[in-house]
């Protein structure tokens, strides 16, 4: 139990801060409830999609600078596809957009591996590349999404004999959880996950220990393809059409997942963490709005506050490691 | 203990006569995705300016930043949190923020989109008519050039609502004018530097051109011609302050400033208020029709002397406000302060 | 010593060849291994060693020669397909992954738990928790936690890269132990080490590599060691003892360093010395005993719990390494990789001292700089084919720069922590020669090694830490290594006078 705690220091830390941070919100608009935590649940599905992409990539020891415009052109091929299709037909574009990112993360994997060229370059290009074709794919924002998908992430959980509202649990979030789950799971219970930190923490080491270096960065740039699509969809989702310029997401996810305890040198940290400090990082943003802070200053808040914490983090982890 | 009690609810009473009194000044939310641009610097500033000059809003609720449109869903979310009476919104694209825009419309507040259409039906429109700016510019451009001759098309950011709108205006006039072609088209992405690369790389490629249309980037264009001193061709802009300056002063440049009011914000701010107080529009969409300045006829260098501003930024169009809807002085907008500030 | 004879060798790898470009790495490397053997592979740095082993594991195609396991030609793609075919090795670093724990780590490398555990129990780890971080263990556990996956895996060739260089006395007996243990029950070994008393102790045969090729291959016997240091380097040797005039202590005055009572960290009790100019003390402990911490505080990494350090007689505090070098304190650690700005030229990182103490924000007067850097370079006889960049370095050149950057800039106080760790016979002697030379210049040198047959080589006196305690110091001249051993394990009841 101790070493639970331990070893997730840092989530149980952020886990703390987005209480008080809520409790703060409580105090500043006294109406928040239901309503604003469903808004809230829902501002973060896309970024927590491309958070958890770019968290797998990192701890794989790379970074990937394409996930937004990856989101873009998911978002953009479903928004086409979907003009005029059925609630079948809809599975079946879903299954293609995923596969379809998870396509876009190999090609960005197997260019680092086969070029040895920087991750953080290649990716950079491909940035371009992804940027592009969404706008070939949709010149202008338009397409449509299925109806039945858009519910997905509307409201809160029903429970049944209590009105909708009064459950609190926004069905974004447990979209959000349900389709991370499987990632939780291939990071942290399968051999495919161990690979990916050996490879991110030591790749010589993990060479020697038998593991393919090579595969294991694609599978992993391939997850987070997957995840863009991810992304791309619930854009879609919650627009009801596809955007071919890539929305703030790159960065965002990078803010996400240093705050969520992601060593940006690889081979540390987990996908919770970063999730919870995307809900952190929105409810920042929530609470500056509330407060009708001047909007120039907001950015000046957001960056602060990320500095701080990460800073303060950083010495409690020192502290805790001097007996 | 007892009297305790009575304090409180005496307080509760009287700060609800606070409230209860303060009902006549509203707050009104606005949400814009692009920042740092001097046209959506000069509509905020608009929109504080109308606030302020109207009297009747008691603080305004600003969510501005650069987002996509799955951002401007959150700020619009976050404004219905906040509890505001109206929202100003400049939509990231037409389709994409009708869902926020229905939730704030069923909860009572009013909606008022400016610059750019939505098509969520609740929500009010008031909007510079975009696929008319291309058209009358690109017209004027085509006219002065005699019918003939080949024209660098300069677009703004690729896949923006905007931009798509004014390509449809800019495509109807040049199938009017047949031996009219386009030299080159670029996407400036409405940004200055970029912009001004571009047409240094066009110049210093030799590609005969006979004229420049660019969609309001356009007084580091006039730079480049003069740094260059390449041989000055007609040029159609915007109202931006540096670009009719230029027109007035930089010797051989014909031209026209086509307006793009940034005000149509705090158009859109009277309207709402406007709208609270009871007083509905004729029509649920508002069309601002712009209108062009050309420093080849006489009329239009009357406008441009009046137009002139050393006060403004260079970026900020000058026509700083539209007769019949926004009421605040030329000080007020320069000094961009909302109520309360 | 077992010999066990067998026609077919296990292990039969003829005329391998490799290039890296221009640079020929091997161009005839031979070694065949038979069941039960244990085979020691020597050779000076830069002979071939690491890529032959790289190439037998796995990790590295040979570009010409053939390899056969059990008579079968084989070549391996991937280390993964080397360990499949029996041959599993350990390697000089440790390889397992400093961000997983225990248990995650052997599920990566599919190795069994049971056995895994066993074996950790068998080479003396007692308190082994598998939910440790990897990172979090001490070198010593780490490289036994890579023995004992290698064992687990029930090998049928075995091969051991420096097992020893990072352990303490004691685990190192249990590792020979146990090793060959395995070789009677049939288990091949490729063992590869620069210490003459564990090939001896441990070794049925050396194959012996110079400049890429196979230059010998005999059996261990009594004197075999002059024999192969002979092939290793191509040339008779002069004794192995170096003559000097040993300075003895004779300075006057207040010592260049005095250490009194010291405690540090929670394994450092009680230590105290005198060291002058002139002078080298060995220092000698086994792992663990509070060794470390004596040379963060002299070296300003950390701050003394209790005592007194001084220095030229007056006492001083470092608050950090720039107050230990400003006072002369020159540290060179034990992790090579600790001191090298390892992406960055020889030059430069010999030069860095004397940047960081010459120009305080000024020009760098080249010309100097270039001169005394290439004496140095000279001096130390460092190879600078790969000087652009240390990390290709080989492991004992690097040890070299460490050493050269202070010869540059020159020494007051000369703190030497175990600097010759996995570094083969000429550069050892290399080392120590220089170590006479700059205590022959007046410098005072503070020196710990974990091989006690070095002591009477380099040093006047010899200082022996048990328990974070100084338990006894000696004359190096009597310091034989049955002495020594019996000091560092805390059998002996004299008290430093």
């Amino acid at each position: 139990m101790m070493r639970l705690v331990q070893r997730n220091g840092w989530v149980a830390g952020l886990l703390v801060l987005l209480i008080i941070l809520l409790i703060a919100t409580k105090i500043i608009q006294p109406d928040f409830g239901a309503s604003g935590v469903e808004s809230l649940g829902r501002a973060s599905v896309p970024f927590a999609f491309a958070t958890a992409a770019m968290a797998i990539v990192v701890i794989a020891g790379g970074i990937d600078l394409s996930i937004a415009a990856m989101m873009a052109v998911c978002s953009v091929t479903a928004a086409r596809l979907m003009v005029g299709a059925g609630d079948g037909e809809t599975v079946l574009i879903v299954i293609l957009v995923l596969a379809l990112g998870a396509l876009m993360g190999a090609i960005n994997g197997a260019m680092v591996v086969l070029t040895r060229v920087p991750d953080i370059v290649v990716t950079l290009a491909m940035l371009f590349v992804w940027e592009g074709t969404a706008l070939l794919i949709l010149n202008t924002p338009s397409g449509a999404a299925t109806q039945w998908l858009r519910d997905l992430i509307l409201g809160s959980l029903s429970i049944p004999g209590l009105p909708e509202r009064a459950t609190f649990i926004p069905k974004s979030l447990v979209f959000v959880v349900i389709c991370l789950i499987p990632f939780w799971f291939i990071m942290h219970r399968t051999k495919l996950g161990l690979s990916i930190y050996a490879v991110g923490g030591d790749p010589v080491a993990a060479f020697r220990s038998g593991v393919p270096i090579g595969r294991t960065r694609i599978i992993a740039y391939s997850l987070a393809g997957v995840l863009a699509g991810l992304g791309g969809l619930s854009l879609t989702m919650s627009t009801g059409i596809g955007e071919p310029i890539p929305g703030p997401y790159l960065l965002a996810s990078v803010s996400a997942v240093v705050l969520g305890g992601v060593a940006l040198s690889g081979g540390k940290g987990g996908i919770i963490g970063p999730i919870v400090a995307v809900f952190i990082l929105r409810l920042v943003r929530m609470d500056l709005t509330l407060m009708s802070v001047d909007p120039n200053v907001t950015t000046i808040v957001e960056g602060t506050i990320m500095v701080v914490v990460v800073m303060l983090g950083g010495m409690l982890a020192m502290k805790g490691r001097r007996p | 203990m007892k009297s305790w009690y009575q304090g409180v609810a005496a307080a509760a009473l009287l700060s609800g006569l606070g409230t209860a009194a303060a009902a006549e000044g509203y707050t009104i939310g606005i949400s814009n995705t692009v920042q740092g641009n001097g046209w959506r610097e000069e509509m905020v500033c608009a929109m504080k300016a109308e606030a302020l000059a109207s009297g009747l809003v008691d603080s305004l609720n600003i969510a501005h930043r650069n987002t996509d449109a799955a951002g401007q869903l959150e700020d619009i979310r976050n404004l219905i949190q906040a509890g505001v009476d109206a929202i100003v919104v400049n939509p990231a694209n037409a389709d994409g923020i009708n869902a926020a825009i229905k939730e704030a419309t069923d909860a009572g507040i009013v909606v008022v989109a400016v610059d750019q259409a939505v098509t969520e039906p609740s929500a009010y429109i008031l909007s510079n008519n975009q696929e008319e700016y291309a058209y009358v510019g690109a017209k004027w451009l085509f006219e002065t050039m005699g019918g003939t001759g080949a024209v660098v098309y300069m677009r703004g950011a690729a896949g923006a609502g905007a931009d798509n709108d004014r390509d449809v205006g800019f495509k109807r006039a040049l199938a009017e004018y047949p031996n009219i072609t386009v030299a080159q088209e670029v996407f400036t992405g409405w940004q200055q530097d970029q912009g001004k690369q571009q047409i240094l790389d066009i110049l210093a490629s030799g590609i005969p051109i006979q004229g420049v249309w660019t969609s309001g980037i356009d007084n580091v264009i006039v730079d480049a011609f003069v740094e260059s001193e390449a041989p000055l061709v007609p040029i159609v802009g915007a109202d931006n302050a540096g670009f009719v300056g230029q027109l007035a002063s930089v010797e051989g440049l014909v031209g026209a400033a086509v307006t793009n009011p940034g005000s149509v914000g705090g158009a859109g701010v009277a309207l709402a208020l406007q709208i609270l107080q009871g007083q509905m529009p004729q029509a649920q969409t508002v069309l601002v029709t712009p209108a062009l300045w050309a420093n080849n006829s006489d009329e239009g260098k009357a406008l441009i002397a009046a137009g002139q501003n050393p006060n403004l930024d260079p970026e900020w169009p000058v026509s700083v406000s539209i007769p019949g809807w926004t009421t605040y002085t030329m000080d007020q907008i320069i000094a961009c302060k909302g109520p309360g500030e | 010593m077992v010999h066990t004879q067998t026609d077919l060798p296990i292990l039969d790898a003829q005329g391998i060849a490799k290039r890296f470009g221009a640079v020929t790495a091997l161009n005839d490397a031979s070694l065949t291994v038979a069941k039960g053997q244990v085979v020691a592979l020597m050779g000076a740095n830069g002979a071939g060693k690491s890529t032959l082993v790289k190439i037998l594991t796995g990790a590295l195609r040979p570009d010409g020669g053939h390899l056969k396991i059990n008579g079968t030609d084989r070549s391996f793609s991937s280390p993964g397909a080397a360990r499949e075919a029996g041959l599993v090795p350990v390697y000089q670093e440790p390889s397992l992954i400093r961000d997983l724990d225990v248990a995650q780590n052997l599920r990566l490398g599919d190795t069994p738990v049971e056995p895994f555990l066993h074996w950790v129990a068998a080479l003396g780890i007692t308190d082994l928790d598998l939910h440790e971080m990897a990172g979090d263990l001490p070198l010593a556990t780490l490289r036994i936690l890579d023995l004992a996956r290698a064992l687990a895996s029930s090998p049928d060739v075995l091969l051991l890269d420096e097992m020893t260089a990072a352990l303490p006395s004691d685990l190192v007996e249990k590792v020979l132990n146990v090793v060959r243990e395995q070789a009677d029950a049939g288990r091949s070994v490729i063992y590869i080490s620069h210490r003459f008393t564990e090939i001896a102790q441990l070794c049925d045969r050396a194959t012996v590599l110079r400049d890429g090729a196979t230059v010998g291959d005999l059996p261990i016997e009594p004197g075999v060691e002059e024999r192969v240091v002979e092939l290793m380097l191509g040339a008779k040797l002069t004794p192995a003892r170096i003559a000097t005039h040993r300075a003895h202590a004779t300075a006057t005055g207040p010592a260049r360093l005095g250490v009194r009572n010291l405690a540090a960290g929670s394994r450092l009790t009680d230590v105290s010395f005198e060291l002058h100019g002139g002078e080298v003390l060995g220092v000698v402990a086994l792992e663990g005993q509070g060794q470390d911490e004596l040379f963060d505080v002299l070296g300003g990494f950390r701050r003394a719990r209790g005592g007194t350090v001084t220095v030229d007689g007056a006492p001083v505090t470092f608050r950090h390494p720039a107050d230990a070098i400003a006072a002369g304190h020159s540290l060179v650690p034990g992790n090579r990789a600790d001191a090298l700005l390892m992406s960055r030229s020889v030059r430069e990182n010999i030069a860095i001292p004397r940047l960081a103490r010459i120009c305080n924000w000024g020009s760098i007067s080249m010309r100097s700089e270039a001169e005394t850097v290439t004496a140095a370079i000279e001096r130390l006889q460092i190879d600078t084919r790969a000087q652009g960049e240390v990390r290709r370095l080989s492991g004992g050149n690097q040890q070299k720069v460490t050493i050269a950057r202070w010869v540059a800039s020159g020494v007051g106080t000369l703190l030497l922590f175990d600097p010759s760790r996995g570094i083969d016979v000429r550069t050892k002697r290399q080392i120590y020669q220089l170590v006479r030379e700059m205590a022959e210049q007046g410098a005072a040198i503070l020196f710990y090694t974990s091989e006690l047959a070095e002591i009477p080589q380099a040093c006047d006196r010899v200082a022996v830490i048990f328990n974070g305690k100084l338990v006894e110091i000696m004359d190096a001249a009597d310091a034989d290594e049955p002495r020594l051993m019996r000091a560092a394990y805390g059998l002996t009841s004299k008290v430093p006078a």
